[in-house]
């Protein structure tokens, strides 16, 4: 338990005033339109989704987990956090993509892009599954704040839960992204500078940068500040494979749409950057602020281990952020430092409440519900499916102990296998629906064989994740690329609006022929000669 | 620096060129040096500085190299982005 003196209280209720009013006083913006409610009229200079994506992605979690993987490993942990790093191809190729097609979501994105009944059975689906999945992360992030606080004060886990979502939908039901938005952007500045004062004042407590190297020295622990010190080629516990794999799962997967997780926030936010530079510089700096936070957080966690270096639970040691910040800092800057959390947890809320709702609004009720509905009446049911999202939220969070190892495999067998074919559905013309549809259904069968009942029945032994994802890949390709090639390719129509409204990237040759002898785009100097 | 293009007409800026693979190539080592530099800049190794000012300076390499490029995309993809929206309605409309 921790005490708080009034000047804590003080930050944590003056912070808490602060975001929802902030938000709140976008209200008028945010009714006047369904792009105004889910993209904030398109009209964003760079550096507002740039603090947005940074924001969002900085969660109560987030310190949890990178807490756990640098007292484990060191600073080795911090590429465990490297996965963000898709943004940095993304940012110039899929962004640039991704923003030409003006698509609202990612679902809207798979109509332009194929055609006929398999894009539509692709927009229902990744519609639906994204209604799902911003449920649960919202169920997911509010129950870690309820532990948090039930850490902190002894509150109920549900209490916090429920207080803190209500208290952010309050200003996402009234101004839509206009007020998640601009709340991230105070938030994520206030959040930024909390993070950075309470890790160089741990640092500071551990002894500071000599006293910690010097102790990690004297303990034989020197290795930790190594971040590249494998374990060898393929065995121990950071094998030179893993990195690898996570360097081209990373790198490489920038090229596609959907090869993180992360992308589906993210798209959002591209799309409501004013232009296509706009939208780069966004996706590009607000990772590169989530990667320095990262190392400010790995340094804070090295002084924690130092203190404390014999710790064997990971729940205890997960926790180590959180408990130097708590237990060393302070009067005064101990409220501040909770206000800084509430501000990272609001600014997630927010953004998983709008991104859902846009989903369900957009894809769901607009595209397949009522076609004619008039933008007043969208802004309406986006508020109506943020509040559906925030109560299933509060549903997902009270069952979270018991679906989170379900939900945790669901998650990996959603993103692992699809990772290739994400990449083929941007850069390859002939990729078509039907291929990318059987990628999605063949990785859900080989995941659960691969990662779940074939080792359970000792058929195969358990494989280390990088190799799982290999062989998952190479057995899904297996399945998507005859199919691909047994099913005609989509409409050329199609394709040629998409290639001269996208410019994608790859091998699109024969639609760029055709789009050039219908007069559609420039000749390219050469062209005989070949080319993408 | 000839190598590198820096004025760009619309036609020229849309199409995938040298300048986007480089960026492709530099901009994830950036985001590599930027980690690794603040990590070990924090705790005063001098090769973490060493680190941290090249991703600086790739950085600044990099926009130097890409921005002439994506101010010339977004300048031209503007004046077309209106009827391109209009089309977009009509998809999620089912209308023709």
């Amino acid at each position: 338990m921790v005490h708080f003196a009034f000047l804590d209280w003080f930050w944590v209720i003056a912070f808490v005033i602060l975001m929802t009013v902030c938000g709140i006083l976008f209200y008028r913006l945010g009714k006047r339109s369904m792009a105004d409610f889910f993209l904030a009229g398109r009209g964003l200079p760079w550096w507002l989704p740039a603090t947005s994506v940074y924001a969002t992605h900085t969660a109560t979690d987030t310190p949890i987990w990178v807490s756990g993987v640098v007292y484990q490993y060191g600073l080795r942990g911090l590429w465990y956090t490297f996965f963000s790093a898709w943004c940095a191809i993304s940012a110039f190729a899929s962004t640039r993509i991704f923003r030409r097609s003006l698509a609202y979501t990612q679902a809207e994105w798979q109509t332009l892009r194929f055609s006929g009944l398999g894009a539509e059975l692709l927009r229902g689906w990744i519609a639906g599954w994204q209604v799902f999945l911003n449920m649960f992360v919202l169920g997911w992030v509010g129950m870690a704040m309820g532990k948090l606080c039930n850490y902190l004060f002894g509150w109920p886990p549900w209490v916090a839960l429920v207080f803190f979502s209500t208290i952010c939908a309050v200003y996402v039901l009234a101004a839509g992204y206009w007020g998640v938005v601009m709340s991230d952007f105070q938030q994520g500045v206030i959040a930024f500078l909390v993070i950075v004062i309470v890790s160089v004042w741990e640092i500071g407590i551990a002894g500071g940068p000599q006293g910690i190297i010097s102790k990690l020295g004297a303990m034989g622990q020197s290795w930790r500040l190594n971040p590249f010190a494998f374990s060898g080629l393929t065995g121990g516990d950071f094998p030179l494979v893993w990195f690898l794999t996570m360097l081209v799962i990373a790198v490489i997967g920038g090229f596609g749409m959907g090869t993180s997780i992360d992308w589906y926030p993210e798209a959002q936010r591209i799309q409501s950057a004013k232009t296509v530079r706009d939208a780069s510089y966004s996706i590009w700096s607000g990772t590169a602020l989530i990667l320095i936070r990262n190392s400010l957080w790995g340094v804070a966690i090295l002084g924690f281990f130092v203190l404390y270096p014999n710790i064997q639970k990971t729940a205890q040691y997960e926790m180590a952020w959180y408990k130097l910040g708590f237990e060393y800092l302070p009067v005064g800057m101990v409220g501040l430092f909770f206000a800084a959390i509430v501000a990272i947890h609001l600014s997630t809320i927010s953004a998983h409440l709008n991104l859902g709702a846009s989903y369900a609004t957009r894809d769901l009720y607009h595209h397949y519900f009522k076609p004619k509905a008039t933008e007043k009446e969208l802004v309406w049911v986006g508020r109506v499916s943020t509040l559906i999202l925030l109560i299933g939220s509060f549903i997902y969070g009270s069952m979270m102990k018991e679906i989170t190892q379900w939900l945790i495999f669901a998650l990996w067998i959603m993103a692992a296998g699809i990772w290739l074919p994400s990449i083929l559905q941007v850069v390859w013309w002939r990729f078509n629906s039907w291929g990318y549809l059987s990628s999605w259904i063949a990785n859900l069968g080989l995941s659960w064989l691969i990662v779940w009942v074939l080792p359970e029945f000792r058929l195969i032994p358990d494989l280390p994740d990088y190799l799982q994802f290999w062989i998952m890949m190479v057995l899904g390709a297996l399945i998507y690329l005859p199919i691909t090639f047994l099913t005609k390719p989509e409409d050329m129509d199609r394709l040629v609006k998409y290639y001269v409204m996208s410019r994608p990237l790859g091998w699109w040759k024969p639609v760029r022929l055709e789009a050039e002898r219908r007069g559609l785009v420039a000749l390219e100097a050469g062209a005989a000669k070949g080319g993408n | 620096m000839s190598w590198i293009k820096r004025r760009w007409t619309a036609a020229e800026a849309d199409r995938w060129t040298k300048e986007d693979y480089l960026t492709f190539i530099i901009s994830p080592l950036i985001y590599l040096l930027l980690m690794i530099g603040t990590a070990l800049s924090l705790l005063l190794l001098w090769y973490g500085f060493l680190l941290l000012g090249a991703g600086v300076v790739l950085l600044l390499f990099m926009l130097w190299v890409i921005d002439p490029k994506l101010k010339a995309i977004s300048e031209d993809y503007e004046v077309k982005q209106k009827q391109y929206l209009e089309d977009l309605e009509k998809i999620a409309r089912w209308e023709k």
